[in-house]
């Protein structure tokens, strides 16, 4: 501890300070006073378990906990179903337009998942395309509305985490490793299984328990395809805005449960990961199978079909969008009558969320690089803490921090809600560790020589961090800022609770027109959305490819 | 240029003491070697010197000037790092103008200088390129270059040489000699490679578990090794534990596994102590049966267990009774004069150069 505030490092202990204080100010004590609230009474604040009974007691409040987590849990089964095996034969066989298989299968992951909701409902709802089609052949279909249509949108839209995750540990396996097995008189099968696959669990796993939290804390799909069954960040969105009647003592408890269910998955996932870190080490590249003729060209099919499945309901909102349409009837007929109504009457929104994807993206640049620079050189007791605080938001959920932000921001000598800024920070607080997390990535590939050479030429270690070490990094911090912007303009979570009149945002607008079935102007922001995170995607695929592919 | 004074530096990390209390006195001019395993603190105390790593106790001195809590940037130390640490977004020149720049050197004079300075390494004619064009060696020369233009009180090399191929590494090693000498500046060189320390040195400073066991010309720690660590670690050698036997006169005689050994008498080698002998393989000689030997050799009769033709000297191991065998190099390479296996031969050697080390020293 004494050597904290030498001016040697006087600078980055504050700098680690500071952000340590903005996450305890904006992040824990908004958080505390959901938790403290949960224990209040609505009409006095005195202490009460009133909430928690009630949440016990009502079917609905209970049942809202063992659907999010059933269904989450389902989806995580059925990603690993589908993304395994696919990792195995893009890393090991020799299939045609590997590079198009892993660029296309990140898409998902960019794009909102509510989005790909509302397209399912376009093809299998009741009045569906698909829909109608399979009852014309004499089958008894009624929609994929439901606990079924949430897992399928949670499976292919989060399956990416899994898919990329085995990848790159089926392709850190060593071949030498898997030789030795064999040579050691095991077969190729009980090789692999015993051999391979341990090696390769520890990435499956941290990717099922990423879909995991992803899929507990979603808000809008459970909204869109869930038709009225219980979900807990959607039931504590309800309780805490609800028109009919409000229950804030209710929202603050639902909240308190969902962070204990993400905070023990992601604790869990920690957990296991520290005993486990020997993915790296490897040196060669796995063997690679070469397929002939038909197996070829069939595995390479497969893979494809799998990796585009999840895309069509966003090509499905692409066309759509195109077409005429009267509140939910589609008429196949072209038109520009959705855009020119998103463009005259909602120019607003959609300068919203790029206003404030932008200035999010920025905050999160200038205090998340920094962070990530003090995670990786500049370890120290405040470094540790750093680490900690930076993990917290991956634990609160975007309704929660949303609810959290409200009522800490309501009164007191810091006001923000209802202005654009309580958005901007809630995104930063969101999106900032993700930032951190890169940026330290980067740098741990680093050479920290590199920063050592310009100190000893005579370059302060302040102008060295600019003049070297930020240029160095300069394009993985340009990839990931330009990933940060394209996953906030499609956040919901948070924006659903924060938003006021003046300040709605593209995701909010859409969502409303879901809602009431103004399935036009939903395609309109749909497809203004898809194209507003696929340039800047395939911008960073062509010019950063190799920093790029260490962001996923 | 200034001579280097270290003074009971310590550094620790956690419970690990990675520099032990170490005094080392460097001349001006001089070039100057850590030398040691991996572990040994070598770079530890290197990076000290640098001022990227404070020290617990003791002092640093460029000549006059003590520069512990000086920040590295004002140390006026030129340092060449194990990878380059080439900057890549910057071209050649760049690289090497970067210390003038933050030096405010005019622009026409920094132009001057590094051309001077790649003039010295060799690398004319590649001032434009970025550094993913070069090679290793190239890359190298960037760094040397880029830490000589600043005109540094000192030079530090962090193992310079070990990412590179073997050839190169003895080219390389040849050069930063001559470089050195040419500019007479003081360089204080870390690595782990016995023989480029030995090659490259004014002096060697040998380390082991951060405490500088010796420190001499290479010949002094080669010849007149310090310990059974250094004799050990430099070159090869026969080491063996054994026990006195007898000692009188100017003659101890210890013996391992039934075999004799004639030492030279010094001080602790008394009747039953436990010592180790190291004797260098060159320093045997190896003759037929039946030839003389002169006077102050110990003699040997062993017989050939293999042997190994390297041109333009032969390595033959030799044994004896009880699984002791001697390593013995002969540069009497001639056809003829090649012992076959299962051989019988006479082994001898002037018993000063068979070095004693008592076993129960401190560690």
């Amino acid at each position: 501890m004494k050597n904290i505030f030498q001016s040697k490092n006087l600078f980055w202990n504050l700098t680690a300070l500071l952000i340590f204080i903005a996450v305890i100010y904006f992040l824990v004590v908004p958080v505390s006073s959901v938790l403290v609230g949960s224990f209040q009474t609505e009409e006095d604040g005195a202490w009460t378990l009133k909430n928690f009974l009630s949440f016990v007691k009502y079917r609905t409040y209970w049942k809202s906990l063992a659907n999010s987590v059933g269904v989450s849990l389902a989806a995580s089964v059925l990603t690993i179903v589908m993304a395994v095996p696919l990792a195995f034969m893009v890393s090991r066989w020799n299939l045609k337009g590997k590079p198009f298989i892993i660029a296309l299968s990140t898409i998902p992951l960019m794009l909102p998942s509510f989005i790909s909701a509302f397209a399912w409902i376009i093809l299998l709802g009741r009045a569906g395309i698909v829909s109608e089609l399979i009852r014309s052949l004499g089958i008894p279909f009624d929609s994929i509305y439901g606990y079924f249509g949430v897992v399928m949108v949670f499976t292919v839209q989060f399956y990416p985490y899994v898919f990329l995750m085995t990848l790159s540990g089926f392709n850190s396996v060593d071949e030498s490793i898997e030789e030795v097995g064999r040579s050691l008189g095991t077969g190729p099968v009980k090789t692999f299984i015993k051999v391979s696959m341990p090696l390769v669990l520890p990435g499956i796993l941290s990717g099922t328990l990423l879909v995991f939290m992803t899929a507990v804390e979603n808000f809008g799909v459970p909204m869109v395809i869930g038709e009225q069954k219980p979900f807990l960040a959607v039931q504590a969105y309800m309780e805490f805005t609800s028109d009919i009647g409000q229950h804030p003592g209710m929202a603050y408890a639902l909240s308190v449960v969902l962070i204990m269910v993400t905070m023990t998955s992601l604790m869990a996932q920690r957990y296991y990961l520290r005993k486990r870190n020997f993915i790296q080490s490897a040196r060669g590249r796995p063997e690679i199978k070469e397929l002939r003729g038909w197996a070829r060209r069939f595995a390479t099919g497969y893979c494809f079909t799998v990796v585009l499945i999840p895309l069509i309901p966003f090509f499905v909102a692409l066309v759509i969008s195109f077409l005429e349409m009267r509140g939910p009837v589609i008429h196949p007929n072209f038109s520009l009558q959705n855009y020119s109504y998103a463009f005259s009457h909602m120019a607003r929104p959609i300068f919203n969320s790029y206003f404030l994807a932008t200035v999010a993206t920025l905050i999160s640049v200038v205090i998340g690089v920094p962070a990530g620079y003090i995670l990786t050189r500049r370890r120290s007791s405040i470094g540790d803490g750093l680490d900690f605080a930076i993990m917290l938001p991956f634990t609160i959920a975007g309704t929660v921090l949303g609810i959290a932000l409200i009522v800490m921001f309501n009164t007191g000598f810091l006001v923000l809600t209802g202005t654009w800024m309580i958005l901007a920070l809630s995104y930063t607080i969101r999106k900032m560790p993700f930032i951190a997390r890169s940026s330290s990535s980067i740098l741990y590939q680093l050479d920290p020589a590199m920063e050592e050479a310009s100190i000893s030429l005579g370059v302060n270690p302040m102008k060295t961090f600019f003049k070297i070490t930020i240029r160095l990094m300069s394009g993985g911090i340009i990839a990931g800022a330009i990933l940060t912007w394209v996953t906030t303009i499609s956040e919901l979570s948070s924006t659903i609770v924060l938003q006021t009149p003046g300040w709605s945002t593209m995701t909010v607008e859409m969502f409303q027109g879901i809602l009431s079935d103004d399935m036009g102007m939903a395609s309109a922001f749909a497809s203004i959305l898809i194209v507003s995170a696929i340039v800047p995607l395939l911008i960073i695929i062509g010019r950063f490819k190799e920093e790029g592919s260490s962001l996923f | 240029m200034p001579g280097i004074s270290i003074r009971n530096v310590t550094k620790r990390f956690g419970d690990l003491v990675a520099a032990n209390n170490i005094s080392l006195e460097i001349e001006k001019g001089e070039f100057f070697t850590l030398l040691g395993p991996s572990g040994c603190g070598k770079t530890t105390l290197l990076r000290c010197i640098a001022g990227f790593l404070d020290h617990e106790g003791g002092q640093i001195l460029f000549g006059d000037r003590r520069v512990d809590g000086i920040p590295t940037h004002k140390r006026g130390v030129g340092m060449v790092f194990q990878n380059y640490a080439v900057f890549p977004h910057l071209s050649v020149q760049d690289n090497v103008k970067y210390g003038l720049k933050a030096r405010r050197v005019p622009a026409r004079e920094q132009a001057e200088r590094a051309s001077q300075a790649l003039a010295l390494v060799r690398l004319e004619g590649l001032e434009d390129r970025l550094p993913n064009q070069l090679s290793g060696g190239q890359l190298q020369r960037v760094a040397i270059a880029r830490a000589l233009v600043i005109e540094p009180e000192v030079l530090l090399m962090d193992e310079p040489l070990s990412n590179l191929d073997a050839k190169l590494r003895v080219e390389m090693r040849g050069e930063i000699r001559l470089l050195q000498q040419k500019m007479g500046i003081t360089t204080i060189y870390v690595t782990h490679d016995q023989e480029e320390a030995l090659s490259i040195s004014d002096r060697i400073a040998v380390m082991e578990y951060g405490i500088v066991r010796q420190v001499g010309k290479p010949w002094e720690v080669y010849v007149q090794p310090g310990d059974a660590f250094v004799a050990g670690f430099i070159g090869t050698t026969n080491m063996f534990d054994s026990e006195i036997k007898t000692s009188e006169g100017g003659l101890a005689i210890a013996q391992c596994g039934g075999v004799s050994f004639g030492l030279s008498r010094s001080d602790g080698v008394a009747q039953g102590s436990q010592i180790q002998i190291a004797l260098r393989p060159e320093a045997i000689t190896i003759r037929d049966i039946e030839e003389p030997v002169p006077d102050g050799h110990w003699v040997l009769e062993g017989e050939i267990i293999r042997f190994e033709y390297l041109g333009s000297m032969i390595k033959y191991e030799v044994g004896f009774s009880e699984n002791v065998t001697l390593l013995v190099v002969s540069y009497d390479a001639e056809p003829a004069k090649i012992k076959n296996v299962g051989q019988r031969v006479k082994l001898s050697y002037p018993i000063e150069r068979a070095k004693t080390f008592r076993k129960d020293r401190p560690q």
